[in-house]
């Protein structure tokens, strides 16, 4: 029992990290209308970026901003050079574009730092534990971090008129804009930010393990199995999604196995495409 | 004087005139061989120093005079650990470079996808990777390997675990073709000494291990193997230091080695770790050589079987006179066993071939002695342990 209630813990925390980046890759599809497969390059780029910051004497909320900073100044680049342009002949040409994206930034990282995986410099301490179960001080602060993030997002889009207008634009892009909201303005801002959100995710779940050229594309299957599950488009449907899927696959590991893991991630698409293909939340629900 | 050429002695002569520079540029061709090995990857701390020591070698050749009067030209490819990128590399080593070699595949899994090529090809295949299943596969004699397979290897290791005092040990491994093995010569040697063994196989591609660690430390192990390869084992090190375990953990050197340990940038959470591996023959002039051409101060093993595989496969071209893989399959036992002048470099070799000597190389790896699958004969086995962040020397047996 303690097994099982230690892995939904353990779950619990993966799924917190993968929220992050789960609601960056549904803000997108939400305004942008296609699935940028881009993310695993760009979260990779954000945990390269975040572990320079960090290596060169920033603090991890400084560190975060450069690799929100760096990811979205680039995820915002190809969106608008390679992707955008795509998505008037429809969603597939510019998804399978991103993909290519994705490949180019992996491989740009590769060059520039070699495939060696690298771990951010911080302590490894001991756990702590409550009883019998255990969770790191390191898990608590990226956690508390991840949700930090997310209430920052959420609070964001529920009060500030960008974030309204982003809202409105996702609903409903012809009427926002006989709003005199400008669409060009909110895809901007969404991938700006959607990319920004994917940055740090990858720097979050690298700060406990290590980093290297795949990291990105290691969560690419999880990241969008969450947004489906939850929903595609909507940002409290990513948040779920990610969550059941963190615990899923922890789960996963007690039940078929750890080489099994990735099968969690397709059976979860699978099922929900079959059943409720809106997701759980319902597609753009804010 | 009437000079008649008849039509048969114009055609003979003009055939001559095209034949002969072919047969010219067929004695000047270069023989061309090749490295296959991990550029990048998991095994990317090797493939490198592995891909020079062969081009050194076949440097020094070249100078020397080349082999049988030819120059000998070395492709380099990069299997990025990768069974899927090997399988393309070695189909352009095999079709377009048209090479007798391929030197140094590292991972069992590569190694395993890229043998069936070599041997339908008819290109002989030297590897460093360890897993049982690879010389019982169907090879025909075209692959041998310089690495002690993995029942030899995990033997000494249960061996040396029982030495530990080990009562109750667990085994946490990723999926490879030396997993099933590995834990059937576990659950057979340790309980001859009195140890009990349970396991589990985790998926190397998670950046978290607690739950596994948690279900490794429920069965209160004395000793854990972590029997992973570096990026994964980095990970499960900090989970299950960060988990609070206190007993002995032991693994493989290929994975637990100085980058591990600088990843990791924590000394406690290695203090006091095991390793092992089959150990190059260290203090034996070949592996001086090594030493000299690699630049390395401590060559790890797969450069010095690698500096082997390339010497062994020109010495067999020389004697057989032939720069193919069946040629290089056909008389790489006569000169790594059976006696003569024993010798550990290409050159010297080469010179005693070339004034009809018997030759037994002797290499940087070991003695270079193979059986009729292709495993070698015998190995000594390195163990260290860390203190303090530094690889101190346990035995070398």
């Amino acid at each position: 029992m303690s097994l099982f209630l230690q892995a939904l813990v353990n779950g619990l925390v993966s799924g917190a990290l993968l929220a992050v980046p789960a609601i960056g890759f549904t803000a997108m599809f939400a305004v942008l209308r296609f699935p940028n497969f881009s993310v695993s390059g760009i979260a990779t780029l954000g945990a390269f970026a975040g572990y320079l910051a960090y290596g060169a004497g920033l603090q991890m909320v400084g560190s975060l901003a450069i690799a929100f900073a760096v990811a979205g100044a680039a995820g915002l680049f190809f969106d608008k050079t390679a992707h955008l342009p795509l998505v008037k002949q429809g969603a597939l040409p510019a998804a399978i574009a991103s993909i290519a994206t994705g490949l180019i930034l992996e491989n740009l990282v590769r060059l520039s730092f070699g495939n060696e995986p690298r771990g951010y410099d911080r302590p490894i301490a001991r756990d702590i534990r409550f009883d019998d179960i255990r969770v790191s001080p390191q898990q608590l602060e990226t956690m508390s971090l991840a949700i930090v993030i997310m209430l920052a997002v959420f609070a964001a889009l529920a009060f500030t008129r960008i974030g309204k207008a982003m809202r409105a634009s996702a609903d409903n892009p012809e009427l926002a804009a006989l709003k005199g909201i400008r669409p060009q303005r909110v895809a901007t801002l969404a991938s700006f930010v959607g990319m920004g959100l994917v940055g740090v995710g990858g720097m979050l779940l690298g700060l406990d393990s290590s980093i290297d050229p795949l990291t990105g594309t290691r969560i690419l299957l999880s990241l969008f199995a969450a947004a489906v599950l939850g929903g595609l488009g909507s940002a409290p449907g990513a948040v779920l999604g990610a969550v059941l899927i963190g615990i899923a696959e922890e789960l996963s590991v007690l039940v078929v196995g750890s080489p099994y893991r990735a099968a969690v991630g397709f059976v979860a698409i699978l099922l929900m495409l079959t059943v409720r293909p809106r997701g759980l939340l319902g597609e753009r629900a804010y | 004087m009437n000079i008649r050429i008849g039509r048969r002695t114009a055609l003979a002569s003009s055939l001559a005139a095209i034949a002969s520079p072919a047969v010219l540029r067929a004695q000047s061709d270069p023989i061309r061989l090749a490295t296959l090995t991990p550029l990048t990857g998991a095994g990317g701390s090797y493939g490198p120093s592995m891909a020079k020591v062969a081009a050194s070698v076949v440097e020094e050749v070249n100078k020397a005079g080349g082999v049988l009067g030819r120059r000998v030209v070395l492709v380099s490819e990069d299997d990025q650990t990768n069974p899927e990128a090997a399988v393309r590399a070695a189909r352009k080593l095999i079709d377009v470079d048209k090479v007798a070699a391929i030197m140094g595949t590292w991972a069992s899994s590569v190694t395993t996808a890229v043998a069936p090529l070599c041997w339908e090809n008819k290109t002989f295949l030297c590897t460093v990777s360890g897993a049982d299943s690879i010389t019982l596969l169907p090879h025909q004699g075209f692959l041998i390997r310089t690495q002690p397979n993995s029942t030899l290897q995990v033997t000494r290791l249960a061996e040396f675990i029982l030495s530990l005092g080990a009562k109750k040990v667990f085994t946490m491994i990723p999926q490879t073709p030396f997993t099933q093995s590995t834990f059937d010569i576990l659950n057979k040697v340790l309980p001859t000494g009195g140890a009990t063994h349970q396991s589990l196989i985790y998926d190397d591609k998670k950046n978290t291990y607690r739950t596994e660690v948690d279900q490794a430390l429920r069965t209160s192990p004395d000793v854990i193997l972590a029997n992973g390869y570096t990026p994964d084992t980095v990970v499960l090190l900090k989970d299950v230091y960060r988990a609070g375990f206190k007993g002995k953990i032991i693994g493989f050197a290929y994975s637990i080695n100085q980058k591990l340990v600088d990843q990791i940038g924590q000394n406690e959470v290695v203090e006091g770790v095991y390793t092992f591996a089959p150990s190059p023959a260290e203090g034996s002039a070949a592996f001086d050589r090594v030493k000299a051409l690699s630049g390395l101060t401590n060559p790890d093993p797969y450069t010095s079987q690698v500096y082997d595989h390339i010497n062994m496969v020109l010495l067999s071209i020389a004697v057989a006179k032939e720069a193919s893989g069946v040629a290089i399959k056909d008389n790489i036992r006569k000169v790594t066993q059976g006696g003569g002048k024993s010798v550990d470099n290409a050159v010297d070799g080469l010179k005693a071939i070339a004034a009809g000597e018997k030759v037994d190389y002797t290499g940087a790896s070991g003695p270079c002695d193979f059986d009729d699958k292709g495993d070698i004969l015998d190995c000594k086995f390195r163990y260290e342990q860390i203190k303090s962040g530094k690889f101190t020397l346990v035995k070398v047996a």
